[in-house]
């Protein structure tokens, strides 16, 4: 038995920023090419901006203000792609890394700031329209897929998808990694999918790192060809270019949504910073291996093709400019955040009245009273 | 995101309530659980076998012919998988009711159920509510295989974020599984699958109590005897074998595991001076533990003896010839009545 | 422009150290907001710390090659603009926040931690209020807890019942005993007869050899008394015999007596002995026998009078006292001493038992004087706490009437057609019949019965 080739991936951007697109992309390029300038500077401007926020937070954490901080560092093309490709109906579930991914739908990033800080464990309410159908980011590997399907289910039999008409049909679109495709959990979220059919996009980020793990041991087998065991149109690919980002993912969700089942996509990046700040990637991977990735970065090939496009350059010291406001706007926010009240904990524990949380809400007020110079 | 409709969005009832009568406890379920699905259409049920055949105890028998695929859900073979969606149809504004097969096969969903689902809306800030239910057949006296007969009750009691009750009578069940419906809260529903053929009083025109209430069942002087399940039925043989030897047993159907009512339990261990707590799960950090410390340190002043527990052996359920020494049975209810009026 | 202060951060979720490897700034350095102060090592990796601050570096705390705590001061800037972190020394960060602004000693970590900072530094406490502690119950003795609230309800002393359980535990019944038994009659030791000498048969007046004796009169137990012994009578023991045999031979006294269910009486004392504004006084069911004397004497005025003899110029007199000058009949080191409470009438009930109790402490501290002991108008004799139950007592001189306060227990009592144990009392008297009829005297100690029966019944 012989195993078939290496799946072809979908690049429209070479590396260079040269317009190169593979025949894999052949499919895709109407989208692209519907595309207007302000689109493409957009996409560009997004990358930046969340690329010196994703910096300044880590500085955050490294100056004491925050706990932890999980960089996107070098997927900027994955997430914002595939994020602009979403249409305003749909519905996103991110893991923990998409921070540009919420920012677009209109998520404040102090959000995220506030779940890394220790005053949330959420950030922000997924049914505040502002924050445009994004659910708050799931920690435990996987788990997410299997509420995204449901989600899917729910939308099948609500009869809120499969019409045809593109801006009425909502889609679910779901954001996991090479690490987190292991668990059991996004196996079961692919059996129901295709099950149920549900208008679902299955989105891995394979940034080939799962902490020090490197993803050959999570699979034998290209990751895009999990989506295919399970019966789902599947493709790969060129995480790092924005364009193909975009069009891939703007075609499956279109086609999800119409009632044609679930799809995957496998987005071929690099996680260019550590797992997270608590992380040191010197001591499993070599910096051959991050050099070589480097000369691959999806913003600075986006740039050489916007400046190749005759953009001015004063668009991208204007892009520089908004970015460190960003940043330095959320470091501001940030320093000023306060602390929670104590007696918050029991506030949504249920959504029902429940005796057990009134009798310690009272306890715990009785017993700070009980202090000289306690307060209730 | 859709709000999700709340339990008090319900249409009167398409369907009448059947009759009142005699019914066995799993009837009383699906007659319960047809209620809930013809007065609210966002009710649906979901599981392994629930639909054409009905469940493997016939629990949802007829449901899907009735309601269809899109309400009575045969799910893919996955407890994770049901529990994890579910908790996204509840996003999608549905009140999915879940049912896990058997006790044993719970704990592939524990992640779903404990880290997830009791913690949604928490993590949400109550911005959306979780009102799933998990039906899960449970304990024992069944005579059946490993994994079948598990008393895993502690395990979601100590979960914040969960509610979690088991009806004793096919009366409770009736309400109690449209109650449990109606929470806008995730509630573990333990259905004791010794007694879906027990036979039971069912008054359809109104529920006697609240979800989260419990209720002397029997009333006496000398001790107090509490318990949940199909353990109610078994204090029952035991208060009447007592009585045959002079000592008078009141008891209590726990009925909620958690949140507990203690106030007709204290009202009747400040009668009576003693208590014994018995159940079919092993003893060591069990419901019964929690019970019992509470009840002491609520009614020390009462206490003529220790509150007593009679629990399993703490081992793994063992195979079914020995589950008659295994599980108390009212002569080891008798042996701790017997030690309490010692004190 | 001030000074910021930048401390040691936790990098990497516990971290509790790390060593200073490359200052990249040295003092007079101008540094912008996130430029690269200084490389630490930490146990998970080597780290670049991006600057807080914006300003002029101040000076470096720490040497390369030095390992510091987290939460250590590593280097201070003096900051150009305002908008400095809320500082990390500050305990508000991320812990829990109060109502009222966070405490300047959060400085070291102590209590709320700053994100970032773990949870390594000091352990403090906060002071509490100081706490009423109830006096603790007896360690060491077994009873249940039903008996452990029985015997605080009764005011027994655990400790002190012997147990009958089988187990060594204290039970109901040895604590329902004990509540009921009279106090002074536990621990006397009687002693032997005294040892006969021939040296000392002929009788020595005891004053100088013999110690101090109750009642003034010289111990008969001495060791060097003989078979008899003489004492002469002086003192309080003279002045009590001549007032006795005056009164006793000069008013007519009868006696009438009845029994009482006293139970409101103690669930009052109860009550009132765990107020707050009892807190600081010795409540007993005399205070509510003084109450109900002065209530019914109000009712009969006429045992609160007294027989003037006639003379020369007229006839005898009934002098109506209308005040009550309460005595309370004392038994103290020096003999038996009637002092009183001027004018009781006008005192509410705290005042009242302030006044007995110091009334009582006077006594036993042998200070009574004798304007203490004169213009009584009745009294009370308080024999119950000998565990009498009623008695003839012999009316104070000047007085008409005087009320004995028998020993309260728990006896069988009819309670709504059933025998229950109830608090039972004898309130009995004497009155001197020139002055007042069995009518008024039956009624009086009815009244005073009736209060103890009900003391609601004061609110009259």
């Amino acid at each position: 038995m012989t195993q078939p080739e290496e799946p072809e991936l979908v690049r429209i951007l070479a590396a260079d920023g040269s317009l190169a697109p593979n025949p894999a992309a052949e499919p895709y390029l109407d989208l692209v090419n519907g595309l207007a300038d302000s689109d493409l500077e957009m996409l560009y401007r997004d990358m930046v901006v969340i690329r010196a926020i994703d910096r300044q937070a880590t500085n955050l954490q490294r100056q004491g203000q925050l706990a932890l901080w999980p960089p996107s560092l070098g997927q900027e093309a994955a997430q914002v792609g595939s994020a602009r490709a979403a249409r305003p109906q749909d519905h996103l579930f991110p893991s923990y890394r998409e921070h540009v991914v919420t920012r677009i739908r209109g998520v404040d990033p102090i959000g995220i700031i506030k779940l890394m800080r220790g005053l949330s464990h959420g950030g922000w309410d997924p049914t505040d329209p502002a924050n445009g159908n994004t659910h708050i980011y799931t920690l435990v590997l996987g788990a997410q897929t299997l509420h995204a399907t449901g989600y899917g289910m729910g939308l099948v039999f609500d009869g809120r998808c499969g019409t045809g008409d593109l801006d009425r049909d909502e889609a679910v679109i779901v954001y996991y990694g090479d690490g987190a495709s292991s668990q059991g959990d996004v196996h079961e979220a692919m059996v129901f999918a295709a099950s149920y059919r549900t208008p679902e996009v299955f989105f891995l980020q394979n940034n080939h790192w799962a902490i020090s793990v490197p993803v050959a041991t999570q699979s034998r087998t290209p990751l895009v060809r999990r989506g295919e065991g399970y019966g789902m149109p599947s493709i790969r690919i060129d995480g790092n270019d924005v364009l193909a980002s975009y069009a891939v993912t703007r075609r499956a969700l279109d086609e999800a949504r119409s009632g044609e089942g679930p799809r995957a996509i496998e987005a071929m990046t690099y996680r260019v910073g550590a797992h997270t700040t608590s992380d040191d990637p010197t001591k499993y991977r070599t910096s051959e291996e991050e050099q070589s990735w480097a000369q691959r970065d999806p913003i600075v090939r986006m740039r050489a093709f916007l400046e190749n496009r005759g953009a001015p350059f004063t668009l991208f010291d204007e892009v520089d400019a908004e970015a460190a406001a960003a940043a330095d706007d959320l470091r501001v926010r940030t320093n000023e955040l306060g602390g929670l009240e104590r007696d918050s904990m029991f506030a949504h524990v249920y959504s029902d009245p429940h005796p057990l949380m009134d009798e310690q809400r009272r306890w715990l007020a009785d017993y700070e009273a009980s202090f000289e110079g306690g307060t209730r | 995101m859709t709000t999700v409709s709340t339990s008090t969005d319900q249409k009167p009832a398409a369907t009448a309530a059947p009759a009142s009568g005699p019914m066995p406890l799993g009837r009383a379920l699906n007659a319960g659980m047809r209620q809930a699905l013809a007065t609210n259409d966002r009710v649906l049920l979901m599981g392994e076998d629930i639909g054409r055949l009905g469940g493997v105890f016939r629990v949802t028998e007829g449901l899907q012919a009735e309601f269809g695929e899109r309400r009575v859900l045969d799910t893919p073979l996955a407890e994770s998988g049901i529990v994890g969606t579910a908790i996204g149809l509840a996003m999608a504004g549905f009140r999915p009711v879940c049912e896990i097969q058997f006790d044993g096969f719970v704990f592939p969903a524990f992640d779903q159920i404990t880290s997830q689902l009791a913690k949604m809306t928490n993590r949400l800030e109550g911005a959306v509510p979780m009102p799933v239910v998990i039906r899960i057949p449970y304990g024992g006296h069944i005579g059946a295989i490993e994994h079948h007969q598990e008393s895993p009750e502690a395990y979601f009691t100590h979960t914040p974020g969960l509610r979690v009750v088991s009806p004793a009578t096919a009366g409770d069940a009736y309400w109690m599984i449209q109650e449990a419906i109606a929470s806008n809260d995730p509630v573990i529903f333990l259905e004791p699958k010794s007694a879906y053929w027990q036979k039971g009083e069912v008054d359809t025109t109104a529920p006697a109590l609240p979800l989260h209430a419990s209720r002397v069942v029997r009333r006496g002087t000398d001790v107090t005897l509490v318990g949940h399940g199909a353990m109610v039925g078994t204090l029952l043989q035991a208060a009447a074998l007592a009585e045959s030897e002079g000592t008078s047993c009141e008891v209590v159907d726990l009925r909620s595991l958690s949140p507990v009512d203690y106030g007709p339990i204290l009202d009747s261990v400040r009668r009576t001076g003693r208590m014994v707590y018995a159940q079919e799960a092993p003893g060591f950090t069990s419901l019964g533990s929690e019970i019992a410390a509470t009840v002491t340190e609520r009614a020390f002043f009462s206490l003529e003896a220790p509150v007593l527990r009679v629990s399993a052996f703490d081992t793994p359920f063992p195979p079914a010839k020995l589950e008659g020494t295994y599980l108390p049975d009212a002569d080891r209810i008798l042996e701790a009545v017997d030690r309490a009026l010692a004190y | 422009m001030s000074t910021q202060t930048f401390v040691l951060p936790d990098v990497g979720e516990g971290l509790t150290e790390a060593e200073i490897v490359t200052w990249k700034v040295a003092a007079g350095d101008s540094v912008q907001v996130n430029d690269v102060l200084v490389e630490i090592e930490t146990a998970k990796s080597l780290v670049e710390l991006p600057s807080p601050f914006a300003g002029t570096v101040g000076q470096t705390l720490v040497e390369e090659g030095v390992t510091v705590a987290v939460g250590t001061p590593i280097v201070t800037i003096e900051a150009a603009s305002a908008d400095a972190p809320l500082s990390q020394t500050d305990g508000s960060g991320a812990g829990e926040s109060h109502s009222v602004t966070a405490e300047a000693d959060g400085a070291e970590g102590g209590g709320a931690v700053l994100v970032g900072y773990g949870t390594g530094g000091h352990v403090t406490s906060r002071r509490r209020k100081p706490a009423e502690r109830p006096v603790t119950a007896s360690v060491g003795v077994i009873a249940k807890p039903p008996i452990r609230k029985l015997a605080r309800d009764l005011g027994v002393d655990l400790a002190a019942v012997t147990p009958s359980g089988e187990a060594g535990e204290v039970t109901r019944e040895d604590v329902v005993k004990h509540a009921s038994q009279a106090s002074v009659f536990r621990n006397i030791e009687t002693p032997d007869w005294p040892e006969v000498r021939e040296e000392t048969i002929a009788v020595a007046p005891a004053a100088a050899s013999a110690p101090p004796a109750p009642n003034g009169v010289a111990s008969p137990f001495a060791q060097a008394a003989g078979r008899v012994e003489s004492i002469p009578v002086k003192g309080v023991r003279k002045a009590t015999s001549t007032a006795m045999v005056q009164s006793a031979y000069s008013a007519p006294h009868v006696s009438v007596w009845t029994d009482v269910d006293a139970t409101r009486t103690m669930e009052l004392v109860k009550r009132l002995k765990a107020s707050p504004d009892f807190a600081d006084v010795k409540v007993s069911p005399l205070l509510i026998m003084a109450r109900a004397v002065i209530w019914a004497v109000r009712r009969t005025p006429m045992v609160n009078a007294a027989w003037v003899d006639g003379d020369a110029d007229g006839g005898a007199q009934i002098s109506v006292r209308h005040y009550v000058n309460l005595g309370i009949a004392a038994a103290t080191p020096r003999g038996l001493l009637v002092p009183n409470i001027k004018d009781a009438q006008d005192l509410n009930m705290r005042e009242l038992a302030r006044a007995l109790e110091k009334l009582t402490l006077t006594a036993r501290e042998g200070k009574t004087t004798p304007a203490d002991q004169q213009g009584g108008t009745i009294t009370i004799t308080n024999i119950g706490v000998f565990g009498m139950d009623a008695g003839t007592p012999i009316i104070n001189p000047g007085e008409s009437g005087i009320v004995a306060m028998g020993t309260i227990r728990q006896k069988p009592w009819v309670v709504d057609g059933e025998v229950r144990p109830r608090y039972v009392t004898t309130v009995s008297g004497s009155f001197d019949h020139r002055v007042i009829d069995g009518d008024g005297m039956s009624r009086f100690i009815a009244d005073v019965a009736s209060i103890l029966e009900e003391p609601a019944l004061l609110l009259d």
